[in-house]
């Protein structure tokens, strides 16, 4: 006769990669269906995990779901490796996945940030997630979800190009900052989430895989590799990155892409790379570290 | 690397956690123990948020967080939902509630009679400052009723339908492993009843009492009465694969029924959850009553009351906020600083009413 | 069609030659057990006004809010004449609905609130319009909502004031510009002149008349008000109780008219 224990596993704290398989089914499942229609939101359960809501929960279920023992996983927030969350983040994964810690861009399978998209370039066989605050474009015109689901479905973004009108008429300008509405596969609008206007580009036909996840409001969306990302401007007004090409790093001396603003006593401002492992790389290589730099989106702070 | 020796984030994170643990002190079986025997009523709130029923895990987590009730639910809700679904229990029927109190504020007295049980309702308010002058607070023993009270009691509302005071509303037949699960799916709208009932009950008793109290002072558009209040215990009836429905225990529940009074008769709202938690009930009935035609927006609309009184994803938003957001203010900085530098000059006329505050404007997509 | 028709083609030639515009059949609607519309046909012809009247309760804005394909009827048809739009609109959904309406019809209704975006710039609510159209040139943007607030008789140096900081009547001219800055195929007019001072409700109609006198829109305008219905209408519909009772020319409805009921409205005994 067969022993019960031969037909049981022991008994764990908890599963592989702390989701319990009925979660990380439902998980493949919307992530498929949300690569399968570019842009579109879709809904999950988006179970509750060891980390407060608004602290990269979206992000975190779709890496859980992703990572396997094999995995090298980076995690960063405002770009920087060894921001707190980040740590808290990345350590949590190695601990239930067994998955490698990485700062490198170039070695990472898997790449969680929030608000940044690293400034080498993201390869076929590397998946970026990003943490979603809120997934919802039309929140500040219709902060009813079942209204903006309606809206989505009718393709009715009359009310977002009127904010960048009203924007225009009354500042000269477009003002939106970060997270700036974008058009996905040339039918779904969507937050990149608070990315800057800097990183979008690297969005539109990309070479790697997007996953966009909040997990609080339990929408999951995704830009497929080589789909098109274009953000919502009039045709006579260009849409401006911000005006950081010129900018050197005050640490690194490098120069061209994205910047922290550091504000000196003197009254002036300091600044420094925001993709923090590649201001790293770029002392080490001035320090005649053997160090590999990968390609970058930007070269010589223009989009190539 | 002198670049990474000024941010030391790795470090800083593991002391601070330190530090708030160490207020704590050590954690043992005994303090559980001692959570769970002298804070019951806190027990029960933090198991119906948490939606787990489990006394003892409820007091360790109330430990483990030193009482933060929010951090508290948040753990017991992480752990809930990496265990299994093992069985689906039967219905709990009003009828079959072991009852310890049940009133109801419509009538003067009821099938079964008021049963006041445990309360604090008529006691005066006083801090007992003598405890803290080393005189124990002793409670006074109980003298049993004369006539026990049954233990089981009819359901007020059946009566009320049986008199044909309150619609009897059209049963759905739902298999119960067919009921949707708000743990394994999400909330969408209109939100399905059971969705609605699973929803309130996890909701926070603060964030309910807030919008409820609102409805109930006029927000809303129906005034309750209390038509029934129940603290109960209900037995957990399972059935075992070979087909034998057996008790696999008590859980302790609450439940309320709130009743407005329309032309056309009664109408009721409901709300229940695990534990005793009347705050909860009566506030959440009250929302049920009012969602019903309530205009998109209102405070006791069905998404807005649902989406947030939900404690884990309302708290945990709000404390986000303290996460770093330097990037987007950059962002932002440069399209404020970039705007100052031109005229504002559209291809058209002066705008000079434009300069007008018109606070819709100032909002951004999706941040 | 009802006793009124044989009264119809007298002197208008232009009117009958012509496609309709639009044309609505055996329209009825119900809200529960009220009858709101009965059995109502209606007819449109290009460049023609056609002011419907009648008391509150009438079912005249009933009518309208089908016209404007914002609610549907229990049973009934409905045409307008734009290219690719066949059959019954009532059998749109709630898409093709918003297509049609967004480019081909405009409506002015009483109440501003109900067609403006209060804290937007005024430019701005009319510029939407053209936006959902696919307009993606801001000079053309503010090119052409400048232009249709010009046609509305609009002051252009407020054109980016909110409409909540206007009066009432450039609200309207708000509200106009935002109907017609699509070239509509109908434009359809709810009271629109109800509410405001005598003096500025002159001015509005004369801005009204002469749109029409230039462009040729075709209108169906929706009054209470007798006079604004005579100033505006070449034909018109006489409504009570869900059901037209009389149709005909202006000129015969007012000088002539055969029921009782409109005798009864014309010579304000009611």
């Amino acid at each position: 006769m067969t022993a019960l224990s031969e037909l049981t596993r022991p008994w764990a704290a908890m599963s592989y990669g702390f989701l319990d398989a009925s979660a990380k089914r439902e998980m493949r499942r919307k992530m498929l269906k949300a690569i399968a229609v570019p842009g579109c939101q879709m809904v999950y359960a988006s179970r509750e995990v060891p980390m407060a809501r608004g602290w990269g929960t979206g992000g975190l279920q779709v890496t859980l779901t992703l990572v396997n023992p094999a995995s090298v996983v980076k995690v960063i927030d405002q770009g920087a490796d060894d921001s707190v969350n980040a740590v808290s983040i990345r350590k949590f994964l190695a601990r239930v996945s067994g998955a490698r810690e990485t700062w490198d861009t170039l070695e990472a399978t898997i790449l969680q940030s929030r608000h940044r998209i690293p400034e080498e370039l993201m390869r076929e066989d590397q998946i970026l997630v990003l943490q979603v605050p809120n997934p919802e474009p039309l929140r500040p015109v219709e902060p009813n979800m079942s209204v903006a689901r309606e809206m989505h479905a009718d393709a009715d973004y009359g009310r977002l190009w009127l904010i960048l009108y009203e924007q225009m008429v009354r500042s000269g300008r477009i003002m939106q900052g970060a997270a700036y509405p974008s058009l996905v596969n040339g039918r779904h609008v969507i937050t990149p989430s608070p990315i800057p206007r800097w990183d979008v580009p690297k969005l539109h036909m990309a070479h790697h895989l997007t996953f966009l996840s909040a997990g609080r409001e339990k929408r999951i969306f995704a830009v497929p590799p080589f789909t098109s990302v274009e953000p919502l401007v009039f045709s006579d007004v260009p849409y401006k990155v911000e005006e950081h090409g010129d900018l050197t790093c005050h640490r690194s001396g490098v120069k061209g892409y994205f910047m922290n603003e550091i504000p000196q006593d003197d009254g002036s401002s300091a600044f420094e790379l925001s993709d923090s492992n590649l201001g790293i790389k770029a002392i080490q290589a001035r320090d005649g570290e053997p160090v590999k730099i990968g390609e970058t989106w930007y070269n010589s702070g223009a989009m190539q | 690397m002198a670049y990474v020796a000024t941010r030391g984030g790795e470090s800083a994170i593991v002391q601070s956690e330190r530090l708030y643990r160490a207020g704590l002190g050590a954690i043992d079986a005994d303090r559980v123990a001692e959570v769970g025997s002298a804070l019951p009523w806190l027990v029960d709130r933090v198991m119906g948020e948490a939606s787990l029923y489990e006394p003892e895990s409820a007091a360790l987590a109330l430990a483990q967080t030193g009482g933060d009730l929010y951090e508290t639910v948040l753990l017991l809700r992480a752990w809930r939902t990496t265990q299994p679904r093992l069985a689906i229990a039967e219905p709990v029927l009003q009828e079959n509630l072991f009852t310890h109190r049940r009133i109801s504020a419509a009538f003067k007295d009821i099938p079964g009679g008021q049963i006041l049980g445990p309360t604090l309702d008529y006691s005066h308010r006083i801090l007992a400052t003598s405890v803290l002058e080393g005189n124990p607070f002793m409670p006074e023993p109980v003298a049993p009723a004369d006539e026990p009270a049954p233990a089981r009691q009819p359901s007020l509302a059946a009566w009320q339908k049986a008199q044909g005071l309150v619609a009897d509303p059209p049963r759905e037949e739902v298999a119960p492993k067919d009921i949707p699960d708000l743990t394994r799916e999400a909330l969408l709208f209109p939100a399905p009843r059971a969705h609605v009932l699973q929803s309130l009950a996890r909701a926070d008793t603060g964030g309910v009492l807030t919008l409820g109290y609102s409805a109930m002072r006029g927000y809303g558009n129906a005034h309750p009465t209390v038509n029934e209040l129940r603290l109960a215990e209900a037995e957990v009836c399972v059935r075992h694969p070979r087909g034998t429905v057996f008790s696999a225990g008590r859980v302790k529940v609450s439940q309320a029924e709130v009743a407005a009074k329309e032309a056309e008769g009664i109408r009721l709202g409901f709300a229940a959850t695990l534990g005793w938690n009347e705050i909860k009930v009566i506030s959440a009935a009250t929302l049920d009553l009012n969602a019903p035609g309530a205009a998109k927006g209102s405070p006791v609309e069905e998404e807005f009351v649902l989406y947030h009184t939900e404690p884990v994803e309302a708290s945990g938003f709000c404390i986000h906020f303290k996460l770093p957001h330097y990037v987007t203010f950059q962002s932002s900085l440069d399209a404020i600083r970039n705007a100052k530098t031109k005229d504002a000059v559209p291809a058209k006329p002066t705008p000079t009413a434009a300069k007008t505050k018109t606070r819709e404007l100032e909002k951004e997509p999706a941040e | 069609m009802s006793a009124t028709s044989e009264i119809l083609p007298l002197d208008a030639p232009r009117l009958l030659t012509a496609t309709p515009v639009l044309q609505m059949e055996s329209v009825s609607r119900r809200f529960g057990d009220v009858v709101a519309l009965e059995d109502v046909s209606a007819t449109v012809y290009p460049g023609e006004v056609l002011g419907i009247m009648g008391e509150s309760g009438s079912g005249k804005s009933t009518l309208l809010r089908l016209m404007n394909l914002e609610d549907s009827p229990d049973k009934g048809d409905y045409r307008l004449d734009i290219p690719g739009a066949a059959g019954n609109l009532f059998d749109l959904d709630r898409y093709g609905r918003r297509m049609l309406r967004a480019r081909h019809i405009g409506i002015v209704y009483q109440n501003p609130h109900l067609g403006l975006l209060m804290r937007n710039s005024s430019s701005g609510n009319v510029a939407e319009r053209l936006l959902i159209a696919g307009e993606r040139r801001f000079s053309e943007l503010r090119a052409r909502a400048g232009d249709a607030l010009a046609a509305s008789e609009f002051p252009l140096e407020r054109m980016d004031a909110p409409p909540i900081e206007l009066s009432g009547g450039m609200q309207q001219r708000v509200q106009l510009a935002k109907a017609i800055a699509l070239e509509p195929v109908l434009l359809l007019l709810d009271e629109p002149t109800t509410g405001l001072d005598v003096s500025v409700q002159a001015l509005v109609l004369d801005t009204l008349k002469r749109l029409q006198r230039d462009r040729a829109i075709t209108m169906v305008l929706v009054s209470h008000d007798l006079g604004v219905i005579r100033t505006m209408a070449d034909r018109v519909m006489v409504m009570r109780r869900g059901r037209v009772v009389e149709e005909g020319l202006a000129d015969q409805i007012f000088q002539d008219p055969q029921h009782e009921y409109t005798q009864a409205l014309v010579h304000a005994k009611l």
